[in-house]
């Protein structure tokens, strides 16, 4: 009497070599089934799920790599080592018995490594709950290679396209891109995306359900309230009260966690977990890559101290902004504010204070900006503000309300001391067409006018370029 | 002793013919139209030697009764299911909750015989 876990299925087209291969195997104390293709064979193996599998790589018909990737895609197989026999062990079968999920590749002409590979592959105790499959009656092994090569299919477009997501430069547009693809797939209430370490958060669901699904959604993926949200809405999710079931997948890169994907679906749903399973297994190169596109996009146009935008990323805004005025005839002018006596406070202060300097002046710069307002560091302790719309009265009260908010600006030292602070300000309104650097270059000239008639002041440029005094402050007499 | 086997099928017709099938091999059969109705047999105290189930019926699934089923103290009846779902992740959500087969419908009358026997032989 054999032990259960020593009984193979061996597969081999010609009778005499697998009638000497049975022989050799049942001297081995194995028990042998013999079958003469592959489909009988899968069959065999699926009804009674076996110790091994043993059969040729290539055979007529159902090849051994066919077989391979039928036993381990049916759950009742899955776990049943598959070894496959070649003429020779060319590396390339090697990889492609490898990719099917074969445990191991002997070559033909030496027995012994089979029984070797058969007393590994069987020192597996034997399971008292084996699991058999049987096909209904007319079905065959080959319909249902079919099946799994269609869903194969299907599994990989589908994940193609996910990693095609890979190219939006934005974890905002990958999740619209997300969005699209998936509504196409899955019936939704609402679908939503967090990512792990920047904590971003989007949601796609009906325009008429947005709130009820934030709700649903922070609840379902424990986001505080306070973090902000992207919505896609729009009637692609469908409208509905809160019914169904809630799907939460982890997206990993490989063991790392990157975000996690949630869906709410109605009942009689079952393909979700199909696709929501592809598009998280997938997701995660996608995502990461948005993300460090984001931050390198931040990084090559932010200033790290101010925070503002660098004088590169200013030009380029600036060239958009400044053609839009053209065309629409619209004014704009620009403020180049320079710190009065910076050295001096780095000299007195030290470069801390000099920097908290910046970064404080940099931030009252922004609360001052109306939002489609530019404001940039130029470089140093000098900053630029664009102001589309503006005259030069317009920016020239402007430039008063910011010099007066930097002269009462309070930043302190180390020590505690107040540090003060003044700026001068050159104001020039852009004559039409005139490029940007000829603008500067008269905000620059304007200003330098103010720093020569006592600081703490703001001049105007004029068209013809010949600056002149603005109004004095009443202060002026304090000026540093 | 004869063995019972609860059928759970919200399809009559099949209901009658894996009946007939076990009926004529000595089998006692005791019949269910859907989950919720073959759990309240279980509980009713019915000796079951095996269940054979479906997976798409009204009120409460297969896949949910074996999962249901497999929450019960042992010792549980073997369960085989039939039926003309098979999808690899259902056929998977089945053998974990501990079924013991997946056969696919249409029904061999002589292929479920041997499974009910060889599933209750003690």
């Amino acid at each position: 009497m054999h032990h259960s876990n020593r009984r193979i299925v061996l597969i081999d087209p010609d009778p005499e070599t697998r009638q000497i291969y049975a022989a050799r195997l049942r001297s081995q104390d194995f028990a042998v089934d013999e079958a003469k293709d592959a489909v009988s064979g899968a069959e065999m193996a699926l009804a009674a799920p076996p110790a091994a599998v043993v059969c040729d790589l290539w055979m007529p018909g159902v090849s051994g790599l066919q077989l391979c990737r039928l036993l381990k895609a049916e759950p009742a197989t899955a776990d049943v080592p598959v070894i496959l026999r070649a003429e020779h062990e060319d590396p390339s079968s090697r990889f492609w018995a490898t990719r099917a999920g074969a445990s191991s590749l002997v070559s033909k002409d030496r027995m012994g490594d089979l029984v070797r590979a058969l007393g590994i592959a069987t020192q597996r105790p034997a399971s008292d709950e084996a699991f058999f499959f049987q096909m209904g009656g007319g079905a065959d092994v080959r319909d249902r290679i079919a099946q799994h090569l269609d869903r194969a299919l299907f599994d990989s477009v589908i994940a193609a396209e996910v990693r095609a997501l890979a190219s939006a430069c934005s974890f905002d547009r990958l999740f619209d891109s997300l969005s699209q693809l998936l509504a196409q797939l899955v019936t939704y209430r609402w679908m939503a995306l967090m990512t792990t370490k920047s904590g971003d958060l989007a949601i796609h669901a009906h325009r008429r359900c947005a709130d009820g699904a934030e709700a649903e959604v922070r609840a379902a993926l424990s986001v505080p309230d306070q973090t902000s949200v992207l919505r896609i809405l729009d009637a692609d999710a469908v409208e509905g009260p809160p019914s169904g079931r809630t799907v939460v997948l982890d997206v990993l890169l490989g063991e790392s966690p990157v975000g996690r994907l949630a869906f709410s679906v109605p009942s009689g749903q079952s393909q979700v977990d199909e696709i929501a399973s592809i598009a998280a297994r997938e997701l995660g190169g996608p995502i990461r890559l948005a993300i460090l596109m984001e931050e390198s996009q931040r990084l090559a146009t932010t200033d790290g101290l101010t925070n503002l935008l660098n004088r590169r990323a200013f030009g380029e805004i600036l060239d958009r902004e400044l053609s839009r005025c053209d065309r629409c005839s619209t004014p704009a002018s620009l403020l180049l504010l320079d710190l009065d006596h910076f050295k001096v406070i780095n000299d007195s202060h030290g470069h801390a204070a000099g920097d908290a300097v910046l970064a404080a002046v940099g931030k009252l710069l922004r609360s001052e900006a109306r939002p489609y307002d530019v404001v940039a560091r130029w470089g140093g302790e000098e900053f630029v503000i664009a102001l589309p719309g503006a005259t030069a009265p317009n920016a020239q009260s402007a430039a008063e309300r910011i010099r007066n908010a930097i002269a009462q600006l309070v930043v302190r030292d180390g020590t505690g001391e107040p540090i003060p602070l003044t700026a001068s300000i050159g104001v020039a309104e852009r004559q039409p067409h005139e490029p940007l650097d000829v603008t500067v270059d008269r905000a620059d000239r304007a200003m330098y006018c103010a720093k020569v008639g006592g600081r703490n002041r703001v001049c105007l440029a004029e068209s013809a370029g010949r600056a002149e005094d603005a109004d004095a402050p009443d202060d002026l007499a304090s000026a540093a | 002793m004869t063995k019972t086997v609860l059928v759970v099928d919200d399809s009559a017709s099949v209901r009658m013919q894996v009946s007939r099938a076990l009926a004529s091999a000595g089998f006692e059969v005791l019949e269910a139209v859907d989950g919720i109705d073959a759990l309240e047999k279980l509980t009713g105290g019915a000796t079951v030697a095996l269940v054979v189930c479906d997976i798409n019926m009204p009120r409460m699934n297969g896949v949910e009764l074996i999962e249901s089923l497999a929450q019960r103290p042992a010792p549980r009846p073997p369960i085989l299911m039939l039926t003309t779902e098979g999808h690899p992740a259902l056929i998977q959500r089945a053998k974990a909750s501990g079924a013991r087969g997946w056969m696919m419908k249409p029904l061999k009358p002589e292929l479920l015989v041997a499974a009910a026997r060889k599933l209750t032989a003690a």
